[in-house]
C-alpha cells in the first residue's frame, strides 16, 4: 500500500507548475537532479491519459523548497547562516505546554528521567512569551478554543505547534460532540500532528525530532534573499 | 555508567575518531561485535560481556542526523530484544511474499515529496458559512 501511495503526487504538484511559480523562478527552481523523475512521471501520465476519456496536463515534478540547490556565492553563505540559526533554534526548543486532557500525562512523561527531554534542550515554559512550540496536548474545547489563539498570539515569532493527539488533531473521540473543535488546526496553524490516543512519549518525542528536521531544512536568509 | 578505565580501554578500541563521534552523538564510548549491517548502512552493535542490562545492542547511525524510521523491522525487532538472533539469520523475519506487504521498507517520508497530504476539510471554497435567511412569519390573526 505504501507503494501506491508514493506515486501519488499532493494535488497541489499535480497543477502545471507556470501555475504555481512565477515565470522568473521557473529556470533556477527545477533543479537537474529531478529531471530524469519529470521524463518517466510525464510517460506515465501520457500513458494513463490514452485511456481516461479527459486529457490531463503533463506532469510535471516541481522540487520542495528543501529540495533545492545551493547555486552562487551568496547562496552559500547565506546556507552557512541558517546552519548557524537553525541548529540554535532546533537545540533550544522551550514548549509552551497546553496539556488539556490525558495527553498531557504523556507530556509530563516526556520529561521525567526515563526520556528526559532535557537532553535535548527542552525546557517547558509557563509562559507564552518566552517559548517557540507550542504542545496542544488532549481535547480542545469550543470554551478553550479563544484562549488557545490568544495564547498562540502571544508567542514571539518564530513559532511552532505541536498538535498531540487524535483529539487535537481531528477532534478524535469528541469529534460529533457540539462542543468540542474538530482539530486545533481550524483555530492554529500545525507544524507536526502526532497521532495516538494518547501517543506514548516516544511518539511525542519523534514528533519533537521531526520538528528539528524541518527546522533544520527551513531556509531563513535564503528565502529572504531570493524575495 | 562509565569510569575512567571503560571510558580509556574502548577508546583504545574504537580509535580516536570513533571516540569523538560516540562522544558527540551518544555521549558514551562502546565498544562491541559488528553484528550487520543494513540496506541503508546503519551498522548494528552487540557487546553481552561488559554492557549493562538493555545497553547491550545498539546501532551506529550512518547519517549524522538520523531518523529511527530508517531501521528495517527485522533489525527493530533485533535491536529491542524481540528476537535473539539479527535478521540475517532468523527465518521468522525474513522479507514475507505477502501480496500486501511493502516490497522494501520505507522510511519516514514526511517532509519530502511523497509525505501523506490529506483532504483538507478548511480550504476555501469546501466550507461555506452559513447565511441565515428568515422568512417573514405569516400572520393570519
Amino acid at each position: 500500500m505504501l507503494s501506491i501511495t508514493r506515486h501519488i503526487a499532493p494535488v497541489a504538484l499535480s497543477t502545471p507548475a507556470s501555475l504555481i511559480i512565477p515565470a522568473r523562478y521557473t529556470v533556477r527552481a527545477i533543479s537537474t537532479a529531478s529531471e530524469k523523475k519529470a521524463e518517466v512521471a510525464v510517460a506515465q501520465r501520457s500513458g494513463e491519459g490514452q485511456t481516461s476519456p479527459v486529457p490531463k496536463a503533463p506532469r510535471r515534478e516541481v522540487p520542495l523548497p528543501s529540495q533545492e540547490g545551493t547555486k552562487g556565492v551568496v547562496q552559500y553563505a547565506l546556507t552557512t547562516m541558517d546552519q548557524v540559526a537553525n541548529w540554535a533554534r532546533q537545540s533550544s526548543l522551550w514548549p509552551m505546554t497546553f496539556g488539556l486532557a490525558c495527553c498531557a500525562v504523556e507530556m509530563m512523561h516526556l520529561s521525567t528521567p526515563r526520556y528526559d527531554q532535557d537532553r535535548l534542550g527542552i525546557i517547558f515554559r509557563a509562559s507564552p512569551r518566552q517559548s517557540d512550540v507550542m504542545i496542544v496536548a488532549g481535547t480542545l474545547t469550543n470554551k478553550m478554543a479563544p484562549a488557545l489563539r490568544q495564547v498562540y498570539d502571544q508567542m514571539p515569532e518564530p513559532r511552532w505547534v505541536i498538535s498531540m493527539g487524535s483529539c487535537a488533531n481531528g477532534g478524535g473521540y469528541y469529534h460529533y460532540s457540539y462542543s468540542v473543535v474538530r482539530g486545533c488546526d481550524r483555530v492554529v496553524p500545525v507544524d507536526i500532528y502526532v497521532p495516538g490516543c494518547p501517543p506514548t512519549s516516544e511518539a511525542l518525542m519523534y514528533g519533537i525530532l521531526q520538528l528539528q528536521k524541518k527546522m533544520r531544512q527551513t531556509k531563513i536568509t535564503r528565502m529572504w534573499y531570493r524575495k | 555508567m562509565s569510569t575512567p578505565t571503560r571510558t580509556i580501554r574502548n577508546l583504545w578500541r574504537i580509535g580516536i575518531k570513533g571516540y569523538f563521534q560516540q562522544m558527540n552523538s551518544i555521549g558514551d564510548t562502546k565498544a562491541g561485535t559488528l553484528i550487520g549491517m543494513d540496506r541503508f548502512g546503519n551498522k548494528y552493535y552487540e557487546n553481552f560481556e561488559e554492557e549493562l542490562p538493555l545497553r547491550t545492542k545498539w546501532v551506529d547511525f550512518k547519517n549524522w542526523y538520523y531518523d529511527a524510521s530508517e531501521i528495517e523491522p527485522g533489525w527493530h525487532a533485533w535491536l529491542h530484544y524481540m528476537t535473539d538472533k539479527p535478521p540475517t539469520q532468523d527465518p521468522l523475519l525474513q522479507p514475507r511474499k505477502n501480496k500486501w506487504s511493502p516490497v522494501e521498507h520505507v522510511p519516514n517520508p514526511t517532509m519530502s515529496r511523497a509525505a501523506y497530504k490529506p483532504y483538507s476539510t478548511v480550504q476555501q471554497g469546501r466550507v461555506q458559512s452559513w447565511a441565515p435567511v428568515a422568512k417573514p412569519r405569516e400572520c393570519s390573526a
